[in-house]
């Protein structure tokens, strides 16, 4: 083991205010980090991105980074070999770890930047990798699954991707940027519309991907399932009370706005 | 799970599900020594229970994988789609899924606990509409049994007056919980087009029963339930019938064949330890199979003989034959006027707690409609725990990303179509010639294709739910063809139908007591023995008539009948 190692080569490579991601404390924390920094090389980009340079287009256009053509990283995937969980798995003690972790340090660094511009700590709200959502995602693209063996390109490309676009636009890795620069690709890829430029289109669904499994793996978190409000799995002594007087009366407005009110359910 | 060591069974059971445990509880209790052999391994959901588990504890929050097809918290073990060492084939063409649990109480475990009766209607339906065949009993012949079972069991629900409901008897039915709004909703919608929402019949107290605690409406039954609320063998009929002293349980025994002797008589069974690896026999007075409708069917064609050549109990060759899943189709939309509605807990008893009971006997009597039989709608839809469904429809970041999420939150509605299908000569199960399990026991090949009747009556339950949808102000697009909507064989996990009882030996399997035509200490007390395969959830029908049965089978042996 190299930990120590592997921990200065990570400091080395980051900028002071760009800390390598660092997962917090909670089932995921140190073991899984450890274990991705162990099994992991050190390098100064993105592990996986093998993109060739692409041709400038030169094709004059107004809107930001149109000049750019499009690009997709080549990916050079070692095979995820671990073993899943099996079918008679202990629930009551989840395992920790239930196979290798296989993103490195750097792409975790870069997934916690993009976690925390789809999440941003809100007031009292954690941000997305203060909860430890890297790990999670982490823990999703290494698992031996065949749904999560289907995401694992998409979701390393988009990190890749990144980075690629990132040196084209401000000649530095997305991790390098500043807030600003990096909102200015975000802004471009966080939206499936009517004025997403072509070159996009394929990273927008891939990046869609990404923040539908951010905003899962935050929301299921302790601070996010507070967040969103949801106030189960909790005993409720008696019988079950049903709608509050609050909800009663959203549901009459509701019936009433779709002229529904004259079938009211009537219990029988 | 200890239990005592019996020595010279008279009756023997496979399986510890719903059938096996029922004929096990009513035979022990009527004095009968019995053993029961479970595939499986020993289970006790008071200690392995999952209970307020929640999803971000698990790996990859919870998401269903391979290993734990419904999600990492199902209590299903060693089982799902596929089991580990115990392949099953489809022929060419066909795609079934086999759905098995190996363990105690099988999948009593995790099954969705919808627990409704059939009615008159549905064990006569070839009597009205020519096809299928009907049940060599009628209604009013099993009625008192529904009543017992639903006693014993704990069953909620409203006596409501519909013809697809027939009534429990004033005190039997446990109160119902409040429904929720998304199903209020729904059910405005549907009363508009005439169609009733009513409370489902869920196997979950609301009350407590002999030592089992009422629900306190959290954590998922699916899960397992370490309280004994969610109905489970493993909570009930099975330390029911230990208390006795006249029940033991052999977990990890995988029953090979059913032996019989040179006059063709059932002797008992032969099965694998499968810890052990190594082969035993057991002999009795009786042999019980319960071992699930595709399980049994592959016991008695692995049984052949001299004397059988088509398989035990096969002299209709109707082993195996009439294999009936329940049709099923999965519709939903966001509902803008549920968003942003004020949140409260609708945890409830964790499945739907309104439902759409099947609304068209009358229209069918009227051959107002171009398929034969009936369906249901569970209604999904409400604020529920936070796990691993990723939405990939999501726009943007930052605040108004998580304003997204949080508006749209509890706003989904859903329908699952549950519908009954015919049985149809495509549809079956025989024995690959070629491939055996790890114990070496020739598996199953099953044979599947859906007919014009299922497609069709998809068809029309699609369309019904999008017109409720619509009136709910919900966008549903365009509808998907049937072929592309009905799940697969097997998706539902009602299969039925495979050892079927008749009234005439040449075209039925066992006579209405589940007792085999061929052999007289031969039973079948699983889903096998249903001659058609209404849309309303098997289990509890399972139950009855396995307590029915070993009523009978008791009065039989203590006749000196067998």
């Amino acid at each position: 083991m190299h930990h120590d190692h592997q921990n200065a080569a990570a400091s080395e490579t980051a900028t002071p205010d760009e800390q390598p991601y660092q997962s917090g404390l909670s089932r995921r924390q140190s073991l899984k980090l450890l274990a991705a920094l162990a099994a992991s090389t050190m390098l100064p980009g993105l592990a996986g991105c093998d993109s060739a340079p692409p041709t400038p287009d030169t094709t004059p256009a107004a809107a930001p980074g149109a000049t750019i053509a499009e690009h997709w990283p080549e990916l050079n995937l070692t095979p995820v070999t671990g073993k899943g969980y099996g079918t008679d798995p202990n629930m009551i003690l989840p395992p920790e770890s239930p196979w290798p972790l296989t993103m490195t340090p750097a792409q975790l660094s870069a997934l916690a930047i993009v976690c925390d511009i789809l999440i941003p700590r809100d007031g009292e709200v954690p941000s997305a990798s203060e909860v430890d959502v890297p790990a999670v995602i982490n823990e999703w693209v290494s698992a031996p699954y065949p749904r999560q063996q289907q995401d694992r390109p998409l979701i390393l490309a988009t990190l890749s991707w990144l980075d690629t676009e990132a040196t084209q636009r401000f000649g530095n890795n997305f991790t390098k940027l500043t807030a600003a620069q990096r909102l200015a690709i975000i802004d471009d890829i966080a939206f499936d519309h009517a004025q997403t430029q072509p070159r996009f289109a394929r990273i927008v669904k891939a990046f869609a991907l990404l923040r539908g499994l951010v905003v899962a793996a935050f929301f299921s978190t302790p601070q996010g399932t507070k967040d969103i409000g949801y106030v189960g799995n909790t005993a409720i002594g008696g019988d079950y009370p049903g709608p509050t007087p609050a909800a009663k009366a959203h549901l009459d407005t509701v019936l009433r706005d779709l002229g529904l009110t004259a079938f009211a359910w009537q219990p029988v | 799970m200890t239990t005592a060591q019996i020595e010279k069974p008279e009756v023997l059971i496979v399986g510890s599900g719903a059938g096996g445990a029922m004929a096990a509880y009513e035979l022990t209790r009527n004095g009968h020594k019995v053993l029961l052999l479970e595939a499986g391994r020993d289970y006790d959901p008071k200690k392995e229970t999952p209970m307020f588990k929640r999803n971000g504890d698990a790996p990859l929050m919870g998401a269903a994988t391979p290993d734990k097809d419904f999600g990492f918290y199902d209590a299903t073990i060693d089982g799902g789609w596929q089991v580990p060492n115990e392949p099953y084939t489809s022929a060419q063409g066909s795609e079934f899924m086999w759905w098995r649990a190996r363990m105690l109480g099988g999948r009593t475990n995790h099954w969705g606990r919808y627990a409704l009766r059939f009615s008159e209607h549905d064990f006569k339906g070839k009597s009205r509409d020519g096809l299928g065949a009907d049940w060599p009993f009628e209604y009013k012949d099993i009625a008192p049994w529904y009543d017992k079972t639903e006693a014993l069991v704990g069953v909620c629900g409203t006596n409501t007056g519909l013809d697809d409901m027939p009534p429990s008897p004033e005190g039997v039915l446990q109160p119902p919980p409040q429904p929720r709004v998304p199903e209020l909703l729904v059910a405005a919608a549907a009363k508009k087009l005439g169609i009733p929402a009513v409370p489902m019949h869920r196997a979950v107290l609301t009350r407590p029963l002999d030592n089992r605690a009422a629900c306190f409406y959290a954590t998922p039954c699916g899960h397992g339930c370490s309280i004994g609320a969610a109905f489970q063998t493993t909570t009930s009929l099975l330390p029911m019938a230990k208390a006795t002293g006249l029940l033991e349980v052999r977990t990890d025994a995988m029953v090979k064949t059913v032996t019989t002797d040179d006059k063709g008589q059932v002797t008992g069974v032969s099965y694998i330890d499968k810890k052990t690896g190594t082969e035993h026999s057991v002999t009795a007075k009786v042999v019980i199979l319960a071992a699930s409708a595709c399980e049994s069917a592959r016991l008695l064609l692995n049984s052949k003989t001299d004397k059988y050549p088509q398989g035990l109990a096969n002299s209709s060759g109707q082993v195996g034959k009439n294999l009936m899943d329940s049709t099923g189709a999965n519709i939903g939309a966001l509902v803008p006027a549920l968003q942003g509605r004020p949140i409260y807990n609708e945890d409830g008893h964790t499945a739907n707690h309104l439902f759409i009971p099947w609304w068209g006997h009358q229209a069918q009597a009227e051959k107002k409609l171009d398929f034969p039989r009936g369906y249901h709608f569970e209604l999904g839809g409400r604020f529920g725990e936070p796990g691993a469904n990723i939405d990939t429809g999501l726009q943007g970041y930052g605040k108004a990303l998580k304003q997204q999420v949080k508006h749209k939150y509890g706003a989904y509605v859903s329908f699952a179509l549950r519908g009954e299908m015919l049985p149809n000569p495509d549809c079956y199960l025989d024995i690959d010639p070629e491939v055996k399990d790890k114990w070496g026991i020739p598996v199953a090949r099953f044979h599947w294709k859906w007919s014009e009747h299922e497609l069709k009556q998809i068809a029309h339950g699609l369309k019904t739910a999008k017109d409720i949808l619509t009136l709910m102000g919900a966008e549903v697009g365009e509808l998907p063809a049937p072929e592309q909507a009905i799940l697969k064989g097997g998706q539902i996990i009602h299969e039925v139908g495979t050892t079927r009882m008749g009234a005439s030996k040449t075209d039925s399997v066992t006579n209405q007591w589940g007792q085999s035509w061929d052999c007289p200490n031969l039973f079948v007390m699983d889903g096998g023995v249903f001659a058609s395969n209404p849309h309303k959830n098997c289990t509890l029908t399972i139950m009855t008539l396995a307590m029915r049965n070993s009523s009978w089978l008791s009065a039989q042996l203590k006749q000196g009948a067998l």
